[in-house]
């Protein structure tokens, strides 16, 4: 066992903190218009998709926990570095900072993205990006306390919205739900594929696990998260298929938004446009904990200043947004990347879990077999 | 990013407060030489009062406007002036004055001088009396006029160090209260005391502030804010860290909940800290009345900030780009008194805080009684009239005028006017991006915050971190036998404040 | 470096100036509150839209201005140049359709709504009887802006439940499910006041036929509940029973309101396919001629009978007749998708079996109470 962190205790966070962190990292821009995605497998069963999916989260989280329980106090970086030596590690872990990069910028430039469709379509991209990646860096020169309280804010602040889709039910059938289950296997764990986009972000469980404070909690609160997330997505859904028909659904790019359109209060109208604003708010705990997650990693491979990666992190993922344009671009990175996440978040932690287990064992035989000798 | 203030802790060395300049030495026992070094000492002023008394061959040297003649006549010349030539023991000990010593050294009996001693000086002794009968003059205790409320004590601190301080020990009549005395400023010598009760307070809080207090390196200090600008963790950040009070009550609340206080000589306000964000919201007030007047009390004042600091913003922006999201019963009210304003309404709003802000400041700088008749007109004269001019609109008038008297709800007078100042850059944010913009500084805002910290406590506590059992007296105050816990804020070495448990027996 | 950074961030304030966006602001808007498409005499597309403007004396004119343009957007440019102000669509609340153009087909004005972000989607649509530039243009003496009466005209008709509520979003929702066609109010100037003059049936985007406004209750007792309202029905003289009164008048008027009505839809035969309606019905009764005693329990169990057997002939009858035009406005088509498995219902295969669908009406009428006075 190689490189364990050891971190002073006042950079710790507790572990019921973890719980805001993964839900507000699962939350981000894929709620905007998940229902269309999976609804094009699933159809009216998509809900069913979507808890498959949660419950998919959930043996994925149970597998990372345990492995790093294996380690102790040690992050994915320095697992990989055990578990395959230094030049099949650092490779493995330079892909998951690029892993960290693609969704930092896929959360960024499909927010951008809902901004310039819904309220502002002459807003030039440039500005955007320049404005929210200034805020990213203030938080994050901040230090992980003050990551860890933007998210928790962010979920806080957001608790409001939950009721706000009480509203839409009223134009809701519940015959769009039924009948049940006609689906069949295939497509609902093809529209449960589908979610990747949307649910992944509890990854971050891998890099922040040794800043945990009381470690025998997180997996409580991780799993809390999971399932409180799974409730979000789960109801939004239900509510989606029994507002929207089938071919409206399937026509309507950001169904969530589109359903506060409904909404209406008598001091204010067309909640959307508050709604994609405050999205803001919901937004940068993604940004920020990707962004810290990448440097967690990128310190492992070279000496680098937290202020200076910082820099020329955004600088890249300034240019990145600018080169990328259209609507088309913009869906190819956010399939490539539901892709790429669906194998590094899913799949892969399954493996190295299996892989540590097997390391610890053939590393405890040769111990006997040295004590032996 | 930090920001450090030129004068501010640390990487100088630090200069031992009160060090001689130069080492003067020791006195002289003849008394014209003493006499002379005493005055080129204190560069020979005006009310150096030099004074022989010739049957002992004593020399009475002091500062006229320093002492306290009534005490210099009956106790020290009438008590002098017969008695036969005696030694520097035997007159100190026939002075009836509390405080008296003696000193061989020229640079403690210049520093005595200052300070309102009368230096008693023996013709042939290198030794030198002290008698420190200073003049202390202060204002009569009054009413807190910045922070005023109606139920509750009526008294404030005034200018006087040991006034304010016999203050707050009739406040908590207990031996743990601690006082522990500084001098600051290399000119100005300024006493400045640092109170706390022993057993409640965190040692190393109480290290820290220690140690910030006596690293300044500072000329001058004329006011405890100016000391709690320094001492605060982030000096850059326009929220204030630190609480400044006139109220003893309010004060001593601190020191009870385990905070450390400051008081300064010659300064009216005090400072206690670490003081969290949500504290300066609350009035001392709220604990004196029942728990759900209380409650409304506070959740009206936070609504009221809210208000103040997003209502004009978000008439800006829903005016300039959102049209969609007014309701179609505005519609109509809105575009019609816009109608006749040239500007657009980032300009308006702008223009009509700047007239508000122009009205109080004049208010504040005028004598009191000119300052209301300005409010008065300015309200009425001037709003009317630039409706009627059309230079602004009247329900902009009415959201202006509403967010101005919600800022003057926050019971801290510095945040409230932080409160008015960030209003200034969300409504300009407001006007170039609209909603986005006002997002944009909601979240700046919300990161700053997060991102201060009082004496090392979160700015934020308890909500970031979260503490659910301190939150019970935030927001919303709940019932005593909930809050009976000291706030976690000031890490306590003793949490309980009192047994919940009811004292009353049950009635049956 | 520490200052290079903050004079970085400095550097960065001023050029955010630069990228400031198109505003908005609301007193330079020409607001577009209503809008009527029509087919055009010259062009495919005629436009006529109510612009609520505000000039400098205080005061908000309303101008209806008619163009003509190959699209929507074509035509607001149009009227763009006939204003000082800036036409804008956010603030819109009716979208109108001509009688003509929504017996031609109206999707594509539906799709082009939904797609504006800027359109609400509470929007309400309804189809104009007769001429549409002459409801619109026409001064009527007591309405001063056309738009916005027509707005509050449907509003408080359907908040009231006097009819049945076709907003932009309920209209796409229908339009995009497979076994339910779409319908909206009909307005129609009659002299000086519009009104509403009944409810147009459509077959998928094509208008094919219309009913009078007093159907819309049965309509909205099949598709819908009921939590308010006022309606009357007459009783015929082959609904009374012989027993209720000595002298049985041919038509017995009766009106009740605060209706509580509850639709319980089941298919019992997917083949056919046939269906069992079952309505139940709360309500008061306010006026009935001539007096009958609703103090007696007896006389209100015949009086609750004879309307129940009133109401359902009447339902059936209003199903009929959307059976026979073809348009299937209740959603029996929704029912029929989501009790049958692997239907893959489309509109088209919904219709053929609709004709022969067949509806067994039930109607459970309560009289909770009359009024105050006996």
């Amino acid at each position: 066992m190689i490189n364990p962190i050891k971190i002073s205790p006042k950079e710790m966070i507790n572990a019921y903190l973890l719980f805001f962190v993964i839900h507000s990292m699962q939350i981000g821009v894929g709620i905007h218009g998940f229902q269309r995605i999976v609804y094009q497998d699933a159809r009216h069963d998509a809900w069913i998709s979507v808890l498959l999916a949660g419950l998919a989260t959930h043996i994925v989280a149970f597998c990372m926990i345990k492995t790093l329980e294996v380690y102790g106090s040690n992050d994915l970086y320095g697992i990989q570095q055990d578990v395959y030596g230094k030049w099949i590690g650092n490779f493995l872990n330079a892909i998951y900072i690029l892993y960290c990069f693609v969704a930092f910028f896929a959360v960024l430039r499909n927010y951008i993205e809902v901004i310039q469709a819904w309220i502002f379509p002459g807003i030039s991209t440039w500005f955007l990006s320049i404005t929210l990646l200034l805020i990213v860096i203030y938080a994050f020169t901040g230090g992980l306390r003050v990551m860890v309280g933007v998210s928790f804010f962010s979920v806080v602040f957001a608790l409001w919205i939950l009721p706000i889709i009480i509203f839409p039910i009223k134009y809701g059938t519940v015959e769009s739900l039924f009948p049940m289950l006609e689906a069949n296997i295939s497509s609902l764990l093809k529209g449960a594929h589908s979610m990747t986009f949307t649910i992944i972000g509890f990854e971050i469980l891998n890099v922040i696990y040794p800043y945990i404070k009381d470690k025998k909690n997180a997996s409580k609160y991780t799993h809390l998260a999971l399932l409180a997330t799974t409730f979000v997505y789960v109801s939004l859904m239900l509510v989606s298929i029994s507002y929207y028909s089938e071919g409206n659904l399937l026509k309507t790019i950001w169904a969530t938004l589109t359903l506060f359109s409904f909404i209406s209060f008598p001091f204010i109208e067309r909640f959307e446009f508050v709604a994609v604003v405050f999205w803001m708010l919901i937004i940068l705990p993604n940004l920020c904990l990707y962004l810290w997650a990448a440097y967690r990693g990128t310190t492992r491979l070279v000496k680098v200043s937290g202020t200076k990666f910082v820099w020329i992190f955004s600088l890249f993922i300034f240019i990145g947004t600018l080169l990328v344009q259209t609507r088309i671009q913009i869906n190819t990175i956010n399939n490539q990347l539901g892709k790429m996440a669906f194998y590094i978040v899913f799949v892969y932690p399954i493996f190295l879990y299996m892989m540590t287990i097997l390391k610890k064992k053939l590393t405890s035989q040769k111990e006997q077999k040295d004590e032996e000798l | 990013m930090k920001f450090k203030l030129p004068f501010n802790k640390k990487n100088e060395t630090p200069v031992e407060i009160g060090a001689p300049r130069k080492d003067i030495g020791m006195l002289n026992p003849l008394k014209n030489d003493f006499v002379q070094s005493i005055k080129d000492a204190t560069h020979n002023p005006a009310d150096l009062i030099i004074k022989d008394i010739p049957p002992n061959h004593l020399t009475l040297i002091y500062i006229n406007n320093l002492v306290d003649d009534v005490t210099l006549n009956d106790h020290i010349i009438s008590n002098l002036q017969d008695k036969p030539n005696d030694t520097p023991e035997v007159i100190k000990a026939t002075l009836s004055i509390p405080e008296i010593n003696t000193s061989t050294r020229l640079e403690m009996a210049i520093k005595s001088l200052v300070n309102g001693s009368v230096l008693i000086h023996l013709e042939g002794y290198s030794q030198v009396i002290m008698a420190n009968i200073p003049k202390r003059e202060s204002r009569n205790l009054s009413t807190p006029e910045n922070e005023s409320q109606v139920l509750g004590a009526q008294v404030g601190f005034n200018e006087s160090l040991s006034t304010n301080i016999s203050l707050i020990r009739r406040y908590i009549v207990s031996p743990d209260l601690c006082n522990e005395k500084f001098t600051v400023g290399r000119r100005t010598n300024i006493t400045v005391a640092l109170l706390y009760i022993n057993g409640i307070a965190d040692d190393q809080m109480i290290n820290t502030l220690r140690q910030r207090i006596t690293d300044l390196n500072i000329d001058a200090l004329l006011d405890s804010a100016v000391l709690a600008e320094m001492i605060d963790d982030n000096s850059m950040s326009v929220f204030p860290q630190m609480l400044l009070t006139e109220r003893p009550d309010r004060f001593c609340d601190g020191l009870l909940n385990g905070k450390l206080g400051i008081v300064v000589d010659g300064s009216s306000m005090a400072i206690v800290c670490p003081q969290t964000f949500i504290e300066f919201f609350q009035s001392r007030e709220d604990q004196n009345l029942r728990w759900q007047l209380a409650t409304f009390a506070r959740l009206l004042r936070f609504t009221a900030i809210l208000l103040s600091v997003f209502l004009t913003p978000i008439y800006v922006g829903a005016l300039t780009f959102h049209y969609e999201v007014i309701p179609q019963a505005f519609l109509v009210p809105l575009s019609e008194s816009r109608a006749l304003v040239p500007f657009p309404p980032v300009i308006e709003a702008l223009l009509l805080e700047f007239i508000i802000e122009l009205l109080r400041e004049a208010g504040a700088r005028l004598p009191t009684k000119i300052g209301q008749t300005i409010g008065i007109v300015g309200g009425i004269v001037i709003g009317t009239a630039a409706v009627q001019a059309g230079i602004t609109s009247n329900i902009l008038l009415i959201f202006v005028a509403l967010s101005a008297l919600a800022s003057f709800t926050t019971p801290s007078y510095i945040m409230g006017n932080v409160i008015r100042l960030i209003r200034f850059p969300i409504i300009i944010l407001a006007g170039y991006w609209g909603f986005y913009g006002i997002m944009l500084a909601f979240c700046f805002i919300l990161i700053h915050l997060l991102r201060q910290s009082s004496l090392g406590a979160p700015y934020m506590s308890p909500f970031y971190p979260p503490r659910l059992k301190s939150m019970a007296d935030t927001i919303i105050r709940l019932p005593l036998s909930l809050t009976s816990k000291r706030p976690e804020v000031t890490r306590p070495s003793d949490q309980e404040k009192f047994n919940p448990e009811p004292v009353k027996p049950d009635k049956s | 470096m520490k200052n290079f950074r903050f004079f970085l961030i400095l550097l960065f304030l001023p050029s955010m100036l630069v990228g400031c966006v198109e505003t908005n602001i609301l007193d330079k808007l020409g607001l577009v509150t209503l809008v009527g498409y029509d087919v055009g005499t010259e062009e495919k597309m005629a436009t006529t839209s109510a612009i609520r403007e505000v000039n400098p004396e205080f005061q908000s004119n309303v101008e209806v201005i008619t163009t003509e343009n190959e699209t929507s957007k074509g035509n607001r440019m149009k009227t763009n140049r006939k204003l000082s102000k800036k036409v804008v669509v956010g603030q819109m609340r009716v979208i109108l359709f001509g009688e003509e153009l929504a017996k031609d087909d109206i999707q594509h004005y539906i799709d082009a709504h939904l797609e504006n972000e800027s359109v609400s989607n509470s929007v309400y649509l309804a189809v104009v009887e007769g001429e549409m530039t002459e409801l619109l243009e026409y001064e009527y003496k007591n309405i001063d802006d056309i738009g916005q009466h027509i707005y509050r005209l449907l509003e408080q008709n359907i908040k009231q439940e006097n009819m049945i509520s076709a907003t932009l979003h309920e209209t796409g929702h229908d339009l995009y499910t497979a076994g339910e066609d779409i319908f909206m109010p009909i307005i129609k100037k009659e002299e000086e006041v519009v009104e509403l003059s009944g409810i147009a049936l459509f077959k998928n985007s094509k208008m094919v036929s219309k009913i009078p406004p007093e159907d819309t209750f049965y309509v909205k007792l099949i598709a819908e509940r009921f939590k308010t309202g006022t309606f009357e029905t007459i009783l015929q003289k082959e609904d009374i029973p012989d027993n209720l009164m000595k002298n049985t008048p041919n038509e017995i008027p009766i009106a009740f309101d605060t209706i509580h009505s509850k639709r319980e839809l089941k298919l019992v035969n997917p083949n056919t396919p046939e269906f069992d309606l079952k309505v139940k019905i709360k309500s008061r009764i306010t006026e009935i001629y001539p007096d009958v005693n609703l103090g007696d329990p007896k006389t209100v169990a015949i009086l609750q009978k004879a309307i129940s057997k009133n109401l359902s002939r009447e339902i059936s009858r209003v199903i009929a007749y959307s059976q026979s035009v073809d348009s299937d406005i209740f959603a029996f088509g929704e029912k029929f998708r989501s009790s049958v498995r692997g239907s893959n219902l489309t509109k088209e295969k919904w219709h053929e079996l609709y004709k022969d669908m067949k509806v067994n009406v039930e109607v459970d009428f309560v009289i909770l109470r009359s009024g105050v006075f006996e």
